[in-house]
């Protein structure tokens, strides 16, 4: 679904580089977690990724026929966006003037998906993420959990091949947070997509199939160690990161995972 | 994808419904005067045209004489009578008169029944010349209009009075086929000439040329042969010349609803640019969710349309309705005083509207424009971070040099334009050097706000000042639109009345000048009667003084309106003491017939005191001196002063129209009994110097009273601009406000700050206004009003009024960012620091 080689980032004006010849991977069905300490370049490695930022070096294919992203001009790049990446942010980013079945239909829009789908696609989904009947509401009167939930609704509409998510249950209370973590991982497998999901929780880590650790050294990769709750039955090989390094060697603090 | 940018057009017009309302309401005002203005003149204009061709029929060349008083001699008829591509001419005597009593004066028009027949049928009864009774034996036709006007039928007698000759004779029929509002009679062409002259010749001849000959090589060949007092025009000549009449103020009207229109663009600018700042997220995320880039672009542009057509859809039919007002209100001249007492029909056109239609688009589109560019670079993973990017990234010094050099050449440019000459009789250059200054005035505004907003960073301020003038200085954007918005308005509003009241000013000493006399009598271009001037002549009547005038017109160019032609009894050594002369005045030797020229006549021939010119006097062409140039305000299209003396050596009849009077001291109220005794007996028309003062004054207020509307909507676009780009600032840090407040300043510490602020901003936009608002000014008293208008006045600035309007917007201006502040501040902190959205 994802496969990042050689990818290299300095922003201007920065003394050294975020990180350079990155190497990573994400399978279908395969739900990556992606931790390290803040301002290490989690987000930016994200943005290169979704091709918001560009890298300076190395390549990023999504999907299928795999794509550079780097290679593409604007216009591409968003059109690979609306097609192949899902996106849930930390904020939420839902519009407040489009109503909630709105906000999820606009993928579709953006593909250009037939205007007959819409209704039941958008319902289907509104359904799945526990949010029936919510449709016709304004994005003003739901709480936190019932917002993230729409961002997911909205992340999955369309099926995209990879789903990029960045602290998406950092504004939620540890309750929603695992409900809406827990829905948005099933999802996920339920689509075959494969997910990169930024996190600073160690309980949302441990219910990955793998977690990388970016450092200032580069990424680091590890098996969770504890209960892992998905990818039973499909166990990947291990795609990226650090390509050898042998699944759950130790849990440092904070789900961090050190070699 | 069509249907995502209909949800985004809908909600944004739903969640900003005052601003995006107005903006249409402002395209719709610049549309409307526009339309309205093309209505009313097409209307006019065709009104006219058609006047004129049921009188004037459609002959292939009218034969006139240049001067009023001259004739076509009997000799030159019989000549082209006898050319042989002659079909048919008519001869016509046109003169006024006045009906019995009645002061009015009143068109008589002599024809010859059998050629009129041909060419100028809606001159007879529609069933054709009677065999008897009819104006071949002395009777008179009279149209209904003035049967209607006078109370009169067909069958009543009539008394036809001019000068000295009376008339007596019965109405014979009326001219149904005589357009609504042509007051006019018709005689026969030979009785006209017994009574009321000329004697040798007739007044005009209309030609109709035999099928297939070629008109204009026709003309052309007899314009050479033809004596030097006549002139050869077509009948199309004629309507150009009405058109002429107009035009300029017609453009400025024009120019005018241009101005109107450029503020709806501002509106739309200043809402579109306020709009894409509060969704600079949204767009940011939908850019995320992979809308492509130009949509970001193009969805802005939308919304600019979907403003402006409405907006011009309501102007259209808003102007429409206006047209129609007008002309019943005002008259076909929208106030200017050209064609008078013309009630035309409004007709609407397709081509025109939708002109306009395109007009008031493209004046959206345009305000969009810079927003939706800004709304297309935004970086999209800062602007969902951290909001709307005020500066494009990279904004490098380079293109700030580039703006300087492009200030510098406008400010180089500007006093070359205003000493361009007029282009076509129109002042192009003029209104391109107040564009240009208006869009120096714009450009200027970000240094200014830089330069106020950085001299108060450096004084010591409280600390919820501080913060504001920091923020300013940070982000400047809004700042800068508000303060643009206002300069333009404010500019705009100092202008006009700077204009009206310079010229005001002239207009009040220029009457003080021409009107030296207590008392006029005057008879609208008819000669006054001998046994009045006989009688003032009388000792024992109460006036020491009696000076005398005859008023005629002479055609210096078939294109061009006639110049009035005044013959005045002047002392040819002291001409300054009747004439406002506006240069140096010569003192000719007796023998030179010396003229004196008002500044229209400089203008348009290009006249300078000293030179010789030719003029088309009683029938010669005649060699006179300009003396001097004076001032007039009362004749447009040109005067030419002569001395009565030097008109009667040259052989004119000195046909006195206008007296002024001057009563003996002590014995005012006997004058003014005389005069009015006399007026009555004769029909003619009695006036104070003071009354004439406060009518044309009235008159003049009247004409400008547009233009005050349109300072009014100006000044309320500027602060609504003002009202909408603060309100947007404010909101764009509610967060920091938010944050301000949980740090433990209060709301009204930082309300204040904001009203401080609003104020700042208000002040460089007022001042910035003031001196281009002066600026245009001096150019439209300067260059616009002397090329177009052929009017010269001093520069006079009425502080009195300038400076309240200054003060209450500033007071507006503060006031608006109260509003905001209270609104930025009234959410609970938590709330916006939470940062749902
Ligand atoms: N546009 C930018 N320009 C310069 N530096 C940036 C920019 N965006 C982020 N950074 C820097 O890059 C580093 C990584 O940021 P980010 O990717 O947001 O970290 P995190 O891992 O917390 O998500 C930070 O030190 C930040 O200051
Ligand atoms: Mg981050």
């Amino acid at each position: 679904m994802l496969s990042v080689v050689g990818l290299g980032k300095r922003h201007s004006g920065a003394l050294r580089p975020l990180f350079s010849e990155l190497r990573l991977a994400v399978g279908s069905g395969e739900v990556v977690a992606l931790v390290g300490e803040s301002g290490v370049g989690k987000s930016t490695l994200l943005n290169c990724i979704a091709g918001l930022e560009q890298a300076d070096s190395g390549e990023i294919r999504i999907g299928p026929d795999a794509l550079d992203m780097h290679r593409l001009d604007e216009t591409a790049r968003a059109a690979l966006r609306a097609a192949r990446i899902g996106f849930v942010f930390q904020a939420f980013h839902v519009l407040p003037t489009l109503t909630v079945a709105q906000n999820i239909a606009v993928p579709l829009l953006l593909n250009r998906a037939p205007p007959a789908e819409h209704g039941e696609r958008v319902e289907s989904l509104l359904r799945r993420v526990g949010l029936a009947g919510f449709g016709p509401r304004w994005p003003a009167l739901l709480s936190g959990g019932e917002l993230q939930r729409v961002a997911i609704a909205r992340a999955l509409v369309h099926r995209p091949a990879l789903i990029l998510a960045d602290e998406p249950t950092g504004n939620l209370d540890p309750r929603t947070a695992d409900e809406v973590l827990a829905l948005l991982l099933e999802r996920v497998r339920e689509q075959q997509a494969g997910a990169l999901i930024v996190t600073h929780s160690r309980h949302v880590a441990e219910c990955c199939d793998r977690i990388l650790t970016l450092t200032p050294d580069g990424l680091e990769c590890a098996h969770p160690a504890g209960p892992s709750q998905g990818g039973r039955s499909h166990h990947p090989e291990p795609h990226g990161g650090e390509p050898t390094s042998p699944p759950a060697l130790g849990r440092g603090l904070g789900g961090r995972v050190v070699q | 994808m069509t249907r995502l940018a209909w949800w985004l057009i809908r909600a944004q017009f739903l969640s900003r419904r005052s601003a995006t309302a107005l903006s249409m309401l402002a395209i719709a005002l610049g549309v409307s005067l526009g339309y309205a203005i093309h209505l009313i003149n097409a209307a006019a204009l065709a009104d006219f045209a058609h006047a004129m061709k049921s009188v004037q029929g459609e002959p292939d060349a009218i034969i006139a004489p240049r001067d009023s008083a001259g004739h076509v001699p009997r000799a030159l008829i019989d000549e082209i009578a006898r050319d042989e591509s002659v079909a048919l001419v008519a001869p016509v005597i046109e003169t006024r008169v006045r009906l019995g009593r009645d002061s009015t004066a009143v068109r008589l028009i002599g024809i010859d029944v059998f050629s009129a027949a041909v060419l100028m049928p809606s001159l007879l009864p529609r069933d054709g010349a009677p065999a008897s009774g009819g104006i071949l034996d002395g009777g008179l036709y009279a149209s209904p209009t003035l049967l209607d006007n006078l109370g009169l039928k067909v069958g009543a007698g009539a008394t036809v009075i001019r000068g000295e000759s009376r008339w007596e004779t019965p109405i014979a029929g009326d001219l149904p086929a005589l357009a609504a509002g042509e007051a006019l009679l018709v005689a026969d062409i030979a009785w006209v000439q017994a009574h009321f002259g000329p004697h040798a010749g007739v007044g005009e001849l209309r030609v109709r040329l035999m099928p297939g000959s070629r008109a204009e090589a026709w003309r052309a060949a007899w314009a050479k042969r033809l004596p030097p007092g006549l002139d050869i025009r077509a009948a199309a000549d004629n309507a150009a010349r009405i058109a002429n009449i107009s035009r300029a103020y017609r453009v400025n009207l024009n120019v005018l609803a241009l101005v109107a229109l450029l503020t709806g663009a501002f509106l739309v600018f200043a809402t579109q640019l306020t709009a894409v700042a509060q969704r600079s997220t949204q767009f940011a995320l939908l850019g995320v969710l992979g809308l492509p880039p130009r949509m970001r672009l193009l969805q802005v542009l939308f919304e600019g349309v979907a403003i402006g057509l409405p907006g011009s859809a309501l102007g259209l039919t808003l102007g429409y309705a206006l047209a129609v007002m007008f002309t019943r209100v005002i008259g076909g001249d929208l106030g200017g005083g050209f064609f008078a007492a013309s009630t035309p029909t409004i007709v609407p056109e397709l081509l025109p509207g939708l002109g306009f239609l395109i007009l008031g688009c493209g004046a959206s589109l345009m305000g969009a424009l810079y927003p939706a560019w800004l709304n297309r670079i935004q970086p999209l993973a800062q602007a969902l971070k951290t909001g709307f990017a005020q500066r494009p990234p990279g904004d490098a010094p380079r293109t700030l040099h580039g703006r300087r050099v492009m200030l510098l050449a406008i400010v180089a440019v500007i006093p070359v334009l205003t000493r361009l000459p007029a282009i076509d009789d129109l002042p192009l250059a003029g209104y391109a050097a107040i564009a240009l200054v208006l869009v120096l005035g714009i450009a200027a505004a970000p240094v200014a706000t830089r330069l106020a907003f950085g001299a108060m960073a450096r004084t010591t301020l409280p600390a919820p000042l501080r913060i504001a003038v920091q923020n300013v200085l940070q982000a400047p954007l809004m700042a800068q639109v508000a303060a643009s918005g206002l300069i333009v308005s404010f500019a705009l509003t100092v202008s006009m009345v700077t204009m009206v009241a310079s010229f005001r000013t002239a207009l009040d000493q220029w009457l003080d000048t021409v009107l030296p006399a207590p008392h006029y009598l005057r008879s609208k271009g008819l000669p006054l009667p001998r046994e009045l001037l006989a009688a003032l002549e009388l000792p024992g009547t109460p006036f020491v003084r009696v000076e005398r005038m005859a008023t005629g017109s002479l055609s210096l160019d078939p294109r061009r309106p006639p110049v009035a032609l005044l013959v005045r009894e002047l002392d040819r050594a002291d001409p300054g003491a009747r004439l406002p002369f506006s240069g140096p005045v010569l003192t000719t030797p007796n023998g030179e017939i010396t003229v004196w020229v008002s500044e229209a006549m400089q203008e348009v021939h290009g006249l300078r005191t000293g030179q010789t010119l030719h003029l088309p006097l009683l029938g010669r062409d005649i060699e006179v001196v300009v003396g001097g140039v004076w001032r007039d305000y009362a004749r447009q299209f040109g005067a030419i002063a002569i001395s009565a003396t030097d008109y009667r050596e040259l052989g004119g009849r000195f046909e006195v129209t206008d007296l002024a009077l001057w009563p003996h001291p002590g014995s005012e109220d006997a004058a003014r009994r005389w005069l009015a005794a006399e007026a009555a007996r004769h029909g003619i028309e009695s006036a104070e110097s003071a009354d004439i003062r406060r009518l044309s004054l009235s008159i003049f207020d009247k004409s400008f009273a547009v233009t005050y509307a349109l300072e009014a909507a100006a000044m309320l676009i500027g602060l609504f601009g003002l009202a909408v780009t603060l309100a947007a600032s404010v909101w764009l840090r509610a967060r920091e406000l938010a944050t301000l407040s949980a740090l433990g300043f209060d709301r009204a510490m930082l309300a204040r700050a904001v009203v401080f602020e609003g104020a700042l901003i208000a002040l460089v936009g007022l001042a910035l206004g003031l001196a281009s608002g002066i600026a245009v000014g001096a150019i439209l008293t300067h260059v616009v009003n002397p090329q177009a208008f052929h009017w010269r006045m001093p520069l006079h600035v009425p502080w009195t009024q300038v400076l309240p309007i200054a003060l209450a917007t500033l007071l507006a201006g503060m006031l608006a960012s109260r509003f905001a502040a209270r609104q930025a501040t009234a959410l609970p902190a938590a709330h916006v620091l939470a940062g749902a959205q």
